[in-house]
């Protein structure tokens, strides 16, 4: 039989997220990660004990412990398997994801990753971030360096942000894997109160509950296993973080986007935002999607964030891989809702860090049938 | 499709001591970088990506320490992203950097990292706080107690004595006179060892390891870069890792898939990396390995899970000498994690002493005629567990 898929190229068989709630109280994190992984191997027809490789993206300081992934690999279902775990953000786990499947070592692996944000002290985290000699003293946190960002940004104005985050809020409720919530209106948002300026509250989304797993295949494994069908092809992926240092260059210069971007683009053969049918944008801040297209110089017509991004659910620390499977179910025809119509190709941006420090750029393409 | 080769063409490290008051850790872990580079004969320009390693960020108090750290290690700008799995996260750092290159994303990847263990008053009291909140939270266990609960173990059931743990210590600071990175070092004797602080049955205080604070780094790069580039590099032949349960309890007993006392997850780990470098009779095959030994007791149970001897046979052949150095096999020439423990880059710096055996880099601690090493790393509660092997040829 003749291969059908390149043997070292990465797919996305299947993904499954928790249901998203402002605040999980009937279980334990290990529970949610539990149910979470067997649901994803679950819907696949796969078995635990069919991996030879698990991925995990975690953060110690938001879960609350020391080395969390020592309570949460096995739940993980990483118990006797090979298990990694990166600890920048959700979607930089499907880069180191990217990197195992790619190297041929491994054909078939979860991703796993969570945030219950529910229970971290989060600006106190985010504090604890900063370096202790110069901006920890002065009570740097992550509200005032998205603000500080805001301000650095050429072209953006309040008002503009509040229209923005009123499309997410508006999106978001349409989206049946999001918290259910009546969107606000851009009025309302503009006279939310300040949290930095001049970002306000209503140009953020409120952090929630959550967890996510995928199940991420060779095309190798896809030859051995004629059965079985990917969602997507994970063609391009690129990372990058930036300087410490947050000067006005650094703050709107938004390089580290670009770099990931266009490594992502290039890693698909792409050339533009013009070949992607749809972009999911991890908004932190309506200021975050607003420089997002400036910077990729995005059309005005392109369908970007159809989800809600974070507005829709934000597990603050897998926001960014959330937005992923949302791109995953858009090339699959999967989004409910929010499908928006025939998806070829679909990119996921995310950010992590003070002030979009790093930068992750996922593409994802249709496997024909 | 075979993964594309990966070798080690530089590594660096700082010298490791308790404190470096003269430093802060961004500046340490630039002084690794550097010394990684010159070794490699590279420019910062000449690095596609980093892997940063570096365990709980609670012993420094700084979380998201290398995002602080990237402009020092001339990361801005460039793929980066941080590993940690515990005490494995060296190791795991390493097998991440070795999949950028495998993969063939990236040519060029720098693998860093530092620690600065006591920073913190007591490392311990951070230690305790890794256990489940509700079980195991609330009574004396940190990795001290932890691991003498199974060195009790591996006594009762091979009759291994403190004096053989002992035995292990003396050798392993004896090694480290000729390490001029290691933290302790010292000739001792196994009097020394036996009559020191009593820290918690079995151990007495140099069964322990010490709290370490420096950097390491590594520069992998792909067969076409170690040609150009290096004339002795470290093909990285095989790597294998495997994560196993938090609860001890669940490793002893009839019913247990692995042996506490044994370490037996290294055995896995170990199979799947000499199935990848064509390793079959380890012993012959492999002349040095850098095992991650914070206690003493820690290195007979995985020089039997690599396959060098049987299952309770490895403190008799300690005591005979058969692991000293220059013998068939030598255990730990730089004194081992026994003699320095930065936990967020003890895994590399095994890793980084192994693959200068390798590349008959290792100066005075330089075993002759080696074409074969292999590094371990283990985190957790004995739970996270990596193996690496080092060839002078490549697959």
């Amino acid at each position: 039989m003749v291969p059908v898929f390149k043997e070292n190229d990465a797919y996305i068989l299947g993904v499954t997220l928790h249901e998203a709630r402002d605040r999980v109280t009937d279980k334990r994190l290990e529970e949610m990660v539990y149910d979470t992984a067997k649901k994803a191997l679950d819907a696949v027809g796969l078995n635990r004990r069919d991996l030879d490789h698990v991925t995990i993206a975690a953060c110690d300081e938001l879960d609350g412990r020391s080395i969390s992934s020592m309570l949460l690999a096995a739940p993980s279902g990483a118990y006797l398997k090979d298990e990694i775990k990166a600890t920048d953000s959700g979607l930089t786990g499907l880069c180191l994801e990217a990197t195992r499947i790619r190297s041929g070592r491994f054909h078939l692996g979860l991703l796993v990753s969570w945030n219950k944000s529910s229970i971290a002290p989060f600006e106190d985290v985010m504090r604890m971030r900063c370096e202790p000699f110069y901006t920890r003293p002065i009570g740097l946190n992550m509200s005032i360096t998205d603000g500080l960002f805001a301000g650095a940004m050429r072209g953006a104005d309040e008002a503009k942000a509040s229209q923005v985050a009123a499309s997410y809020g508006q999106a978001a409720a349409r989206n049946p894997r999001g918290v259910a919530r009546t969107p606000a209106g851009a009025d309302a948002i503009a006279a939310s109160p300040y949290v930095s300026t001049p970002l306000r509250e209503g140009h953020r989304p409120p952090v929630t509950d959550g967890a996510i797993a995928m199940v991420v295949v060779s095309g190798k494994w896809l030859n051995d296993n004629p059965g079985k069908t990917p969602m997507a092809r994970l063609s391009g992926i690129g990372w990058s973080l930036e300087s410490y240092q947050l000067g006005a260059e650094r703050l709107s210069s938004m390089s580290g986007l670009k770099t990931a971007y266009s490594n992502a683009m290039a890693d698909a053969g792409l050339s533009g935002a013009a070949d992607l049918d749809v972009i999911e944008i991890e908004a932190q801040t309506a200021y975050h999607d607003i420089a997002t297209r400036e910077a990729l110089a995005i059309p005005a017509d392109q369908i970007v964030s159809p989800s809600g991004g974070p507005f829709a659910q934000n597990p603050y620390f897998c926001a960014g891989l959330v937005s992923a499977a949302e791109a995953v179910l858009q090339v699959a025809g999967k989004a409910g809702p929010v499908q928006a119509g025939q998806v070829k190709t679909a990119a996921a941006i995310g950010f992590h860090g003070f002030a979009h420090q790093g930068t992750v750029a996922a593409i994802f393409q249709e496997v024909p049938a | 499709m075979s993964p594309q080769q990966v070798a080690v063409i530089g590594t660096g490290q700082t010298v490791f001591k308790k404190h470096h008051d003269d430093k802060v850790y961004a500046e340490l872990v630039q002084d690794a970088t550097l010394a990684a580079l010159a070794d490699a004969k590279m420019t910062p320009d000449d690095i596609d990506a980093v892997v940063f390693s570096m365990a709980p960020t609670e012993f420094v108090g700084i979380h998201d320490i290398e995002k602080w750290s990237v402009d020092s290690i001339f990361g801005a700008g460039k793929p980066l992203m941080r590993i940690h799995t515990g005490g494995a996260t060296g190791g795991s750092a390493l097998h991440a950097g070795y999949t950028h290159v495998a993969s063939g994303l990236y040519n060029n990847v720098l693998v860093v990292g530092a620690d600065r263990v006591a920073e913190t008053p007591d490392s311990q009291h951070v230690l305790n706080l890794i256990w489940d909140r509700f079980y195991e939270f609330d009574f004396a266990l940190n990795t001290v107690t932890m691991t003498a609960l199974s060195s009790q173990r591996q006594m009762s059931l091979y009759g291994t004595t403190e004096e053989q743990f002992a035995q292990v210590v003396v050798r392993a600071r004896a090694n480290a006179l000729r390490n001029p990175h290691a933290h302790l070092k010292g000739k001792i004797t196994i009097d020394d060892v036996m009559n020191s602080a009593p820290i918690s049955w079995p151990y007495k205080l140099f069964d322990c390891c010490p709290r370490s604070s420096g950097a390491a780094a590594m520069v992998l790069t792909n067969l076409e870069g170690a040609r150009k580039k290096c004339t002795k590099p470290a093909f990285i032949n095989g790597i294998g890792a495997t994560a196993s349960t938090v609860f001890q309890g669940d490793k002893t007993g009839p019913k247990a898939d692995v042996e506490y006392a044994d370490l037996a997850e290294l055995e896995i780990a170990g199979k799947e990396a000499y199935g990848q470098a064509g390793i079959t009779d380890p012993m012959r095959e492999i002349q040095v390995a850098e095992l991650y030994d914070p206690f003493s007791s820690m290195q007979f149970p995985q020089i039997e899970s690599l396959g060098f001897c049987g299952r309770g046979e490895a403190a008799a052949l300690s005591d005979a000498g058969a692991f000293d150095l220059g013998s068939e096999l030598t255990v730990s020439p730089s004194g081992g994690t026994l003699c320095t423990n930065p936990i967020g880059v003890t895994g590399l710096v095994r890793a980084i002493e192994a693959a200068n055996q390798v590349m008959q880099k290792a100066g005075d601690m330089q075993v002759s005629g080696v074409r074969n090493a292999v590094a371990t790393a283990i985190g957790g509660s004995a739970q996270f567990y990596t193996c690496s092997v080092f060839g002078a040829d490549h697959l």
